[in-house]
């Protein structure tokens, strides 16, 4: 199992969830992405995204305006 | 001079506070009905909701505190029942003894703003249902609440009041239903603007139920609310609360041949004078003027009531001081959820009779790239012939208050878009974008006012049109996030090779997240020969409605 991290600060939508979803394309089932974004319209999207795809949303916390979601790949 | 006010509340005692300065020999008394003055009215549903823990924290000043340190004498539970303007006398009645007082005075101001109206329905007089007027109904909600018996609520009326008792109501674990009459919420706003609103309110947890009235309340044994019928459907509502508007409170006053609108609203000149010689009107009982249309409008608000209380003072013996009116700005907080406006709405500017453009512009409230930027909606109407800016509404959760403000100014000085487009507005990332949302959004209309694109409202995007084709050109994980019903993902940068896949004879309207890839897939379709394109305003971040 691989652990990805992915440094979205200062980046617009649809810049972090095209990021997230080129490395999932390359990622197998069960890795890790842990990714850190300042677009707060993240969380909604970050949510919406792993509930239609079968990808898992592990955690996601905001701390001084700074996103941080964990996702893992599903089968 | 002897000085008689009626009604203490925000209009009333801050004429008192300017009397007592401006003449310091006078006798100034106010007489009013309720049981407090000087509280902050508006601040009711926080009261509610705890965010205000106290209600003294409230109140500005007590009769006591009027008394010792302003000589101003405050007579609560004294309703005025009777104004002869000719003998200049105004009988009043001891609420607490029934006896009644008759009070000369020189100048008369009437303060004695309005009243909620309640709905006449089987169940109406049941208890646990309250207005949201005066400080005793907080109380009598907060105490009702404190029981904890109360899981469910009914707020009838999408307005303001309505809206923010909804809030807190629902911050004190209570489940809530809206119930508005009319097709939207916060009348004043534009329909997708207010629809927006709705969604926010339903993403708490609230439920909004528009074009719906409320027939009858049913109580327990204990006559006690428990379900709420209205026209469409059956809640539970172990409380009501009517927020279905107000009227003028000026049945004395009208019977002492005072002039008011069919509604009961005091006709005032623009230096707050009545008909009738030596009485003024201010607050929420007298109208104002419209400064757009120059109407005698009902603007029932803190603002204005605050204003008109303390100008009034000013022309008692002279005209010298002239109420400028009012644009209709007004604001609202719901949870993280702003709103504000400003000006004409769109419809009201067509009313008016204007050639009407609108757009629809969402941005992040400060520099994209700064931590804790939100995003917000800004809708701008203006004139085609002129250019003038009409109205403004800026929606979302991030700062609003500075651009309504910004753009209310702009209004009341008869600014041009392209005006609007050169300001020199305050620039940094904590603060805003190099180009500001405001700015921005004045030059999506100036490429709108020379025909250089197109746009449709949400709320006139005719999904139901079978010819319609709804392109969207966000990636491919954007459009599986959130869709509109019945739209084609091409990519933008697939744009050009997948032309082929659509048909330019039909009419075609593009949308993506806020506009900006819109516009340029817009123009590659026109190059290509496509006959009716336009664009979504305000992309998929504006859009209020259904999604899959």
């Amino acid at each position: 199992m691989a652990e990805y991290s992915l440094n979205c600060r200062g980046m617009q939508c649809p810049g972090p969830i095209m990021q997230l979803f080129t490395q999932m394309k390359t990622a197998q089932p069960g890795d890790v992405v842990t990714i850190v974004v300042t677009d707060m319209g993240f969380r909604k999207d970050i949510d919406a995204w792993c509930r239609k795809t079968k990808n898992t949303l592990v955690s996601i916390e905001e701390k001084d305006g700074v996103i941080t979601a964990v996702v893992r790949k599903g089968e | 001079m002897k000085l008689l006010i009626i009604g203490g509340v925000a209009a009333g005692t801050k004429a008192a506070a300017r009397a007592r300065r401006e003449y310091p020999d006078a006798t100034v008394t106010i007489v009013t009905q309720d049981d407090y003055v000087a509280y902050a009215g508006c601040g009711l549903p926080y009261f509610v909701g705890g965010e205000i823990t106290e209600a003294r924290e409230l109140i500005v000043r007590t009769p006591d505190e009027f008394k010792h340190e302003n000589r101003i004498d405050v007579l609560t539970r004294h309703q005025a029942t009777v104004i002869d303007a000719t003998a200049h006398t105004v009988t009043v009645r001891d609420l607490n003894n029934g006896t009644d007082i008759v009070f000369p005075y020189d100048k008369l101001i009437i303060a004695t703003g309005a009243l909620p109206l309640i709905p006449n329905i089987p169940g109406a007089n049941l208890k646990r249902i309250s207005t949201v007027r005066g400080l005793n109904d907080a109380l009598k909600i907060r105490a009702m609440l404190d029981t904890g018996k109360i899981k469910n609520a009914v707020v009838v009326g999408g307005g303001f009041i309505g809206l923010e008792m909804a809030e807190n109501l629902s911050r004190r674990g209570v489940q809530v239903a809206v119930i508005e009459l009319k097709d939207a919420i916060l009348p004043g706003f534009d329909p997708e603007i207010a629809a927006l609103v709705a969604k926010q309110l339903r993403e708490h947890n609230v439920a909004v139920y528009t074009g719906e009235a409320l027939t009858e309340i049913i109580g327990n044994a204990a006559s006690e609310a428990t379900e709420a019928i209205t026209t469409g459907r059956r809640l539970p509502a172990d409380m009501v609360i009517f927020a279905a508007g107000i009227k003028p409170n000026t049945a004395v006053a009208i019977a002492a041949g005072i002039d008011a609108d069919p509604r009961g609203m005091i006709l005032v000149d623009e230096y707050l004078h009545t008909n009738l010689p030596d009485i003024f009107a201010v607050g929420d009982c007298a109208s104002v003027r419209n400064r757009q249309t120059d109407a005698d409008v009902f603007s029932p608000l803190g603002s204005t009531a605050n204003k008109t209380g303390r100008l009034v003072v000013a022309n008692l013996f002279e005209d010298t001081e002239k109420f400028s009116g009012v644009l209709g700005t007004t604001i609202v907080r719901l949870f993280d959820y702003h709103a504000g406006r400003t000006g004409l709405s769109t419809q009201e500017a067509k009313d008016a009779g204007y050639d009407v453009e609108t757009v629809l512009v969402p941005t992040p409230d400060r520099a994209h790239y700064f931590p804790g930027n939100r995003m917000i909606i800004t809708k701008l109407i203006a004139d085609r012939a002129t250019h003038k800016l009409l109205g403004a509404q800026v929606a979302g959760t991030g700062v609003v208050d500075k651009p309504i403000d910004t753009l209310s100014v702009g209004i009341a000085m008869g600014m041009t878009i392209e005006q609007l487009s050169g300001m020199d507005l305050a620039y940094t990332p904590p603060f805003a974008s190099a180009l500001n949302s405001s700015i921005v959004a004045a030059n999506v209309m100036l490429n709108k006012l020379a025909g250089k694109v197109r746009g449709v409202s949400p709320f006139d995007l005719k999904l139901n049109d079978p010819t319609l084709q709804l392109l969207d050109v966000r990636t491919e994980p954007e459009f599986i996030i959130s869709a509109i019903p019945g739209a084609i993902n091409i990519p933008i940068e697939e744009l050009h090779p997948r032309i082929g896949e659509l048909d330019p004879t039909r009419p075609t309207v593009v949308v993506c997240k806020v506009g900006r890839r819109a516009y340029a897939g817009a123009l590659e379709l026109s190059r290509a020969g496509f006959t009716d394109v336009a664009i979504l305003d305000g992309g998929m971040t504006a859009w209020p409605y259904e999604t899959e």
